[in-house]
């Protein structure tokens, strides 16, 4: 299945050349979590902080995902 | 010993008083709020004689406290109507502090038309004619009153820009940060027009000879700033080369989008096109592709240990302007649909030169554009717009009271604000926790009264759902925490690391222990919050305001807003909630 991701903050180093927040495509077979996603673009579990998957935020890694399904992940990030 | 300058500009004299004794404890928010209430009648007109402004450094400001270096200022809002507390980070408080002054009271108006300047040292205060510093945009005027007083290193100045001379309600007050650079702001509610109206142009401060603040339990302050130093050190946010230091507060642009929360084109869309080209990752990007370095952020006053304040740089690596805030880039980019940096960094360095609070001048140019005047994303004419206000045409008179002002002159119903203060940066449709906020805020429509945030989107304090309506104990609870470390004289952003390490809290307390030799503990925290926010509610309430000022705007109830297509849908009853108990 098709996944549109989205990296920030410094997590986009595993991504060169592109923009934090730039939209790029990972396929992954059917019914992948969180956790596989960022296991497949070689993110240490601990980096990530929180993933946005369609919007709503998502604190359990497993959940499975469902292709075209939008995720952002996020390594901890605070402003005001 | 501990002192009030009080300062009368009727009939132009400043003189000290000791510190009374019903205050004893009291500094920064707690302190500001406390002479308001007490010494501002709730109806006076706030432009008028019997309107006041308050400033009073924190309990542990002027202290070797880390991060601690904020001056709240206080009055009765000309935007609201209500009570106002606005605090920046600066030097000027802490010099205001080494040199004993708790509070500066300026009240009175003069008869005659003109503008004062006022120089507090350690041999006292005195107002000279400052007619020859007016009309003129405060980059300008900053290096020439450094230099004329002696300097950054010995002098801070604070300052109102031509908006605050014009008495417009977007004006805020503007100190000068480290670089003697004229941008940090207590931008919100139009406390500019109140010193303008006063015919105070500036205060400039120099501590000179001033002693170190005397602490009543030294061993207890350094226990307390060094528990609070390590979990600032350590928290991932707050901690240096963290989120705030590598790419400041614009880092929210990017999560807030992808939350659909992020409110734009004036709040009809929980999402922009052109996040990505405008949040903190870009600006980092941006100015390494353009100085040839890494830049990392500044800290905007001094014993800042965070450093989250950032700078934008032109295409031939000079400096364009400092500080742009999440606030300010959601409020010229996102809301007002401009994804072009150099175009929001223009209109953030206008808005630090004419004295204006950069959320509601946002907010208003994005009401403009429902009004027909420009099309959103067109920066060129945002640019033009934001030089009327600093020119004073009477379009720009308009612009400069804001976005109520502006929506009810161009027959606008889409006007995003909770008691005439524009929202700011965060979508209550998608974030419920933070609507709950905005409608119970002594201060109108205002994220830093308790920053929900934290814990409905960026998983810090608490892991929830910001969809979730249960909100009213939660925006209660931040508001108390909140009114507390506004009154430490911390800035708030000590939040993201001691909300999640208990001993970095303990030793805020602490610390102020330590100060003032008392023997608060954590129950402290919420009782003294409440006691500020009590106060502040009950100059609202004999200000004419009631339980239906505490609403949201008609058009949230009724517009989903996407990509959740979610309406604000709690309930009166559940607003009234909060403060209930
Ligand atoms: S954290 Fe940022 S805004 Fe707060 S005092 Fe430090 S530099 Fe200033």
């Amino acid at each position: 299945m098709n996944i549109e991701v989205r990296l920030h903050g410094t997590l986009i180093a595993a991504r060169p050349g592109l923009r934090a927040g730039d939209p790029f495509t990972v396929t992954i077979r059917d019914g992948a979590s969180v956790a596989s996603l960022a296991a497949e673009l070689s993110l240490a579990p601990a980096d990530i902080h929180l993933a946005i998957v369609n919007g709503r935020v998502v604190y359990d890694r497993d959940v499975p995902l469902a292709t075209g399904d939008r995720v952002g992940l996020f390594p901890p990030v605070g402003g005001g | 010993m501990e002192r009030i300058l009080r300062v009368n500009m009727t009939s132009r004299t400043a003189a000290f008083e000791p510190m009374p004794e019903a205050y004893r404890n009291r500094a920064g928010r707690w302190l500001t709020s406390s002479i308001v209430h007490d010494e501002v009648p709730p109806t006076c007109h706030p432009l008028g004689p019997n309107n006041k402004v308050v400033f009073s450094p924190g309990i542990v400001t002027g202290t070797a406290s880390p991060t601690s270096s904020r001056i709240s200022v206080g009055g009765k809002s000309p935007l609201t109507g209500g009570i106002k507390e606005s605090n920046a980070g600066t030097g000027w408080g802490r010099r205001l502090a080494r040199l004993g002054i708790r509070a500066i009271v300026v009240e009175g108006q003069p008869k005659e038309k003109g503008f004062w300047l006022l120089k507090v040292n350690a041999r006292g205060a005195e107002l000279e004619p400052a007619d020859a510093w007016t009309g003129k945009r405060l980059s300008e005027i900053y290096p020439a009153l450094l230099t004329r007083f002696g300097g950054k290193e010995k002098v801070n100045v604070c300052a109102i820009g031509v908006a605050g001379e014009f008495r417009m309600a977007a004006a805020g007050i503007c100190f000068n940060d480290q670089e003697g650079r004229p941008s940090r702001y207590a931008g919100r509610g139009g406390l500019g027009a109140v010193l303008g109206s006063k015919g105070l142009k500036a205060i400039v401060v120099d501590d000179s000879g001033a002693k170190e603040i005397p602490l009543a339990d030294k061993a207890q302050f350094d226990q307390g700033r060094k528990k609070l130093g390590a979990a600032l050190g350590a928290h991932a946010i707050t901690k240096p080369k963290g989120a705030l230091n590598s790419y400041g507060t614009a880092v929210l642009v990017n999560i807030l989008n992808e939350a659909g929360g992020l409110p734009t084109h004036n709040f009809r869309e929980g999402r922009f096109e052109g996040a990505a080209k405008i949040a903190g990752e870009a600006i980092f990007a941006g100015n390494k592709e353009r100085t040839g370095a890494e830049v990392y952020n500044h800290a905007c006053s001094p014993g800042c240990v965070i450093r989250c304040s950032n700078t934008w740089h032109r295409s031939n690596g000079s400096e364009h302007t400092s500080c742009i805030e999440y606030e300010s880039d959601w409020a010229f980019g996102a809301n007002c649909g401009i994804d072009d940096l150099d175009q929001i960094a223009e209109l953030n360095l206008l808005c630090n030169d004419y004295g204006l609070d950069t959320i509601e001048t946002g907010g208003t140019l994005a009401v403009a554009a429902d009004g027909g005047l420009w099309r959103f994303g067109d920066g060129k004419r945002a640019i033009e717009l934001l030089h009327e206000i600093g020119q004073g045409t009477p379009l720009g008179r308009i612009l400069g009271n804001g976005a109520v002002v502006t929506g009810r002159a161009f027959g606008v119903t889409r006007v995003p604000h909770v008691k005439g203060q524009n929202m700011p940066a965060y979508e209550p449709r998608a974030v419920k926790g933070i609507g709950m906020t905005y409608a119970v805020s002594t201060m109108g429509a205002d994220h830093t009264s308790g920053y929900t945030i934290a814990p409905e989107i960026l998983g810090v304090s608490g892991k929830l759902d910001p969809l979730n309506p249960d909100k009213a104990d939660l925006a209660r609870n931040f508001q108390y925490a909140t009114a507390f470390i506004d009154s430490t004289g911390h800035c708030l952003f000590i939040a993201f690391a001691i909300l999640d390490i208990a001993s970095g809290f303990e030793g805020t307390v602490e610390e102020c222990n330590g100060v003032l030799g008392t023997k608060w503990t954590m129950d402290d925290v919420a009782r003294i919050g409440k006691e500020v926010l009590d106060l502040e509610r009950d100059f609202n309430r004999k200000a004419g305001f009631t339980a239906l000022d505490d609403r949201l705007p008609e058009f949230m109830r009724t517009e989903p807003l996407p990509p959740h297509d979610t309406v604000w849908d709690i309930a009166d009853r559940e607003i009234d909630r909060v403060f209930a108990s």
